[in-house]
């Protein structure tokens, strides 16, 4: 079964539906448009509050118009070692600033959401069990020394520039 | 050399910890091989034809004495007594058990040594000049560069699951030691007219089924924008290289398919928007980079030259040992020795632990505990002076690694091939040993020359075959090995795709071929100081075709 998940712990009643032929957005719910449907959503309509899912092949950039209409945006990991959603979220996040909800939906696993957490994405969608697992007891694989800034913001390392340090928990 | 700080200490063992926790996990059973696979390869931990194996980094292939004796520590402890320094100036351990691997890279970290990324689809182990810091025809230091770029691709959040693996090389010379025009990134130190130091960039070669030879997108980028316009070239590349065919995920084909002007044109708009960002390098920090890769304090030893002369002539074997293994050095009394990993008749690119410990013995008393290792499956003393060359040569002598051949005809470089690795169609090893064998007389590899001979046991090219003077490439035609002969490859500053000559030779018959091959340059080169590429540069390869397959004969 799939949870949302953040630094803050599992979300209940998340709205965020990706639809397929099966699956339609209830009520309650709000559908995750692809690019192309946000674009021509968003173009003839004042709608604020929208969510999209960016797909690997999507070019992120052409979201710039529309990032203060945004609620969410999800970017796809299809399998877990397809890391364009990687690139998509730190253009997002330094390029193109957007400020609200990033979540990573497709194969998220355990040892990723550390470096999903570096570029940005502040949001999970986990089916994994043993992802779910750790993430419940809060054992993230990561390491608090880095050599290379990101979009999350980190101390400056000691030594050189490029060199960042996690911050400790608060 | 370059020294860990606290934050490198911290960072390589907590990384070990993380990868001791993952293997746990695949040892239980909750993590499932293909999800641990490219987690084990991000350690370097690939799974061979047989066992495990362990594959360590040597960045831009430097070591001190103390990590060298460290590795054959590990060779000892985890496996079985030797160790094989392979074309990317890493050494790899054929047998080690998955349970004691991270008990291994705990005793690496501890002499500053990691085995990260030196697999995966990652930016990888990031090579260098290995006589780096030491050449005579230097302009800088590659070896700074090399370290800046190590330590920002390592565990990088948004470039540890490219396309394809990802190489990067750094030559500071003219002369191309680091073969950078067959990497993803390739960069050429040079200085400006107002003498500041910048790079020229070349983006998308590689060998593998598709060799292509790199092409330039900068001329001169500055040196405080490496790592702003790298990440640019690697983001562009995360974003649309290939993922449809595994085959076609290197830069390469994207340079190839986009066209290299249009690459270029994405990835200056890329730098433009990363430029002034946290990526701008200072140069103080630079600085003090390049300071722990100094030269070391040489004293004048003028008194080498006097008793060089008077060694060389009491004994022939030493005066060819120096004539062909010590080249020279940016200070005259010093010399830079190659220690031939080729023996005749041995496996280029192995040494046991005890020939590891000696050579850590020698590069303590003699070479300012300084030892590298060249993309040539070789080990390079790169500071020695004159005066303690004899020393140093009888030292190569006891351990049998005093062999006179470097660039000569037995100094061949060959991948693992179907000896060892899970991806050869042939054997690579056996076929370099007797190619060895049959030219090991040195009077007659003299005559013959400088000729690089390169053999790789399949399409993948670990063993460089596309940029061998002569290449040889293992297949398999209907359950039988065959070799293919390719001519003309080379891997320097004037890097040429070697070309095949025509059907292959089975096993059994490839170093007679060789020999024809060898023969009929002979016979055709102008003087004995025209070398075999340059050579079949000048006649091409119809005089050795005929003389391989008969003057009538089509190349199959």
């Amino acid at each position: 079964m799939t949870k949302i998940w953040k630094e803050t712990g599992f979300v209940e009643n998340d709205p965020w539906v990706i639809e397929t032929d099966e699956v339609k957005a209830t009520a309650e719910q709000k559908p995750l448009l692809s690019l192309d449907e946000l674009i021509a959503k968003a173009d003839v309509s004042n709608d604020v509050g929208l969510g999209v899912l960016i797909k690997p092949a999507d070019d992120v950039r052409r979201l710039e118009p529309y990032l203060y209409r945004l609620e969410i945006v999800a970017v796809a990991f299809p399998a877990f070692n397809d890391g364009r959603a990687f690139s998509h979220a730190s253009l997002l996040r330094q390029r193109l600033g957007y400020t609200n909800e990033l979540r990573a939906v497709g194969d998220v696993l355990i040892d990723q959401v550390p470096l999903m957490l570096r570029v940005g994405i502040d949001s999970f969608s986990v089916s994994n069990a043993t992802a779910l697992k750790r993430l419940a007891e809060n054992r993230l694989p990561a390491i608090p020394h880095h050599y290379q800034p990101a979009v999350r913001d980190a101390e400056a390392g000691k030594g050189y520039s490029w060199r960042r340090q996690a911050k400790p928990a608060a | 050399m370059y020294r860990y700080d606290e934050f490198d200490h911290a960072f390589v063992s907590e990384r070990v910890e993380q990868f001791r926790d993952q293997v746990q996990r695949r040892l239980s059973g909750e993590l499932a091989e293909d999800a641990f696979k490219p987690l084990r390869l991000m350690n370097g931990v690939y799974l061979q034809l047989h066992a495990y194996m362990l594959r360590i980094a040597i960045p831009y292939g430097t070591l001190s004495a103390r990590q060298l004796r460290m590795l054959a520590r590990i060779a000892r402890t985890y496996d079985r007594g030797y160790g094989h320094f392979t074309t990317r100036q890493n050494l790899q351990f054929n047998w080690p058990k998955l349970s004691d691997i991270p008990d291994a890279l705990a005793d690496l970290a501890s002499v500053e040594m990691h085995a990260l990324q030196t697999s995966g689809n990652c930016i990888r182990n990031v090579t260098a000049d290995h006589f780096a810091g030491a050449a005579a025809d230097e302009i800088a230091d590659p070896r700074p560069y090399a370290e800046i770029l190590r330590q920002w691709s390592s565990v990088h959040p948004e470039f540890s699951f490219l396309p394809r693996k990802f190489k990067i090389a750094v030559t500071g010379a003219d002369r191309d030691r680091a073969a950078i025009q067959v990497h993803d990134i390739g960069l050429h130190l040079k200085k400006n007219d107002k003498g500041e130091i910048g790079f020229a960039v070349y983006v998308g070669g590689g060998q593998g089924r598709t060799p292509m030879i790199a092409k330039l997108i900068r001329d001169f980028l500055p040196e405080e924008d490496l790592l702003s316009y790298t990440t640019a070239i690697v983001r562009v590349y995360n974003l649309h290289g290939r993922r449809d065919n595994k085959y076609k995920a290197r830069i390469k084909i994207l340079v190839h398919e986009t066209g290299a002007e249009e690459l270029a044109r994405q990835v200056e708009v890329e730098f433009a928007a990363l430029k002034d960002s946290e990526l701008k390098l200072p140069e103080k920090d630079v600085e003090a980079i390049a300071s722990y890769f100094a030269l070391p304090d040489l004293a004048e030893r003028a008194e080498g030259w006097e008793n060089l002369a008077r060694w060389k002539k009491a004994d022939p074997d030493f005066a060819r040992w120096v004539q062909q293994n010590v080249q020279p050095h940016k200070n005259p009394d010093y010399g830079m020795v190659t220690i031939s990993l080729k023996p005749i008749g041995g496996i280029p690119g192995d040494a046991t632990d005890a020939q590891m410990d000696a050579i850590a013995d020698l590069a303590e008393e003699y070479a300012f505990d300084e030892i590298r290792v060249s993309h040539e499956q070789n080990l390079i003393l790169p500071h020695v002076a004159l005066a303690d060359l004899e020393a140093v040569y009888r030292g190569l002598v006891a351990i049998n690694l005093a062999e006179a051949n470097a660039g000569l005809i037995t100094d061949i470089i060959a991948c693992p091939g179907l000896d060892y690795c899970a991806l050869a169609n042939a054997r690579s090893i056996p076929l370099a040993q007797e190619i060895s064998r049959r030219f090991g007389n040195a009077e007659r590899q003299a005559e013959i020359g400088e000729l690089k001979i390169k053999i790789s046991g399949c399409i993948n090219a670990c063993g460089h075959h596309h940029v061998g003077h002569i290449g040889l490439l293992g297949v398999e035609k209907k359950g039988a090995e065959l070799y293919q002969i390719t001519l003309g490859g080379s891997g320097d500053e004037h890097t040429s795709i070697g070309e095949i000559i025509g059907r292959g030779f089975e096993p059994d018959r490839v170093t007679d071929a060789i020999e024809t091959i060898v023969d009929t340059y002979l016979g055709l080169r102008l003087d004995p100081s025209e070398i075999f590429l340059a050579t079949y540069r000048r006649v091409g390869p119809q005089p050795f075709k005929a003389a391989l397959y008969g003057a009538t004969a089509e190349a199959a």
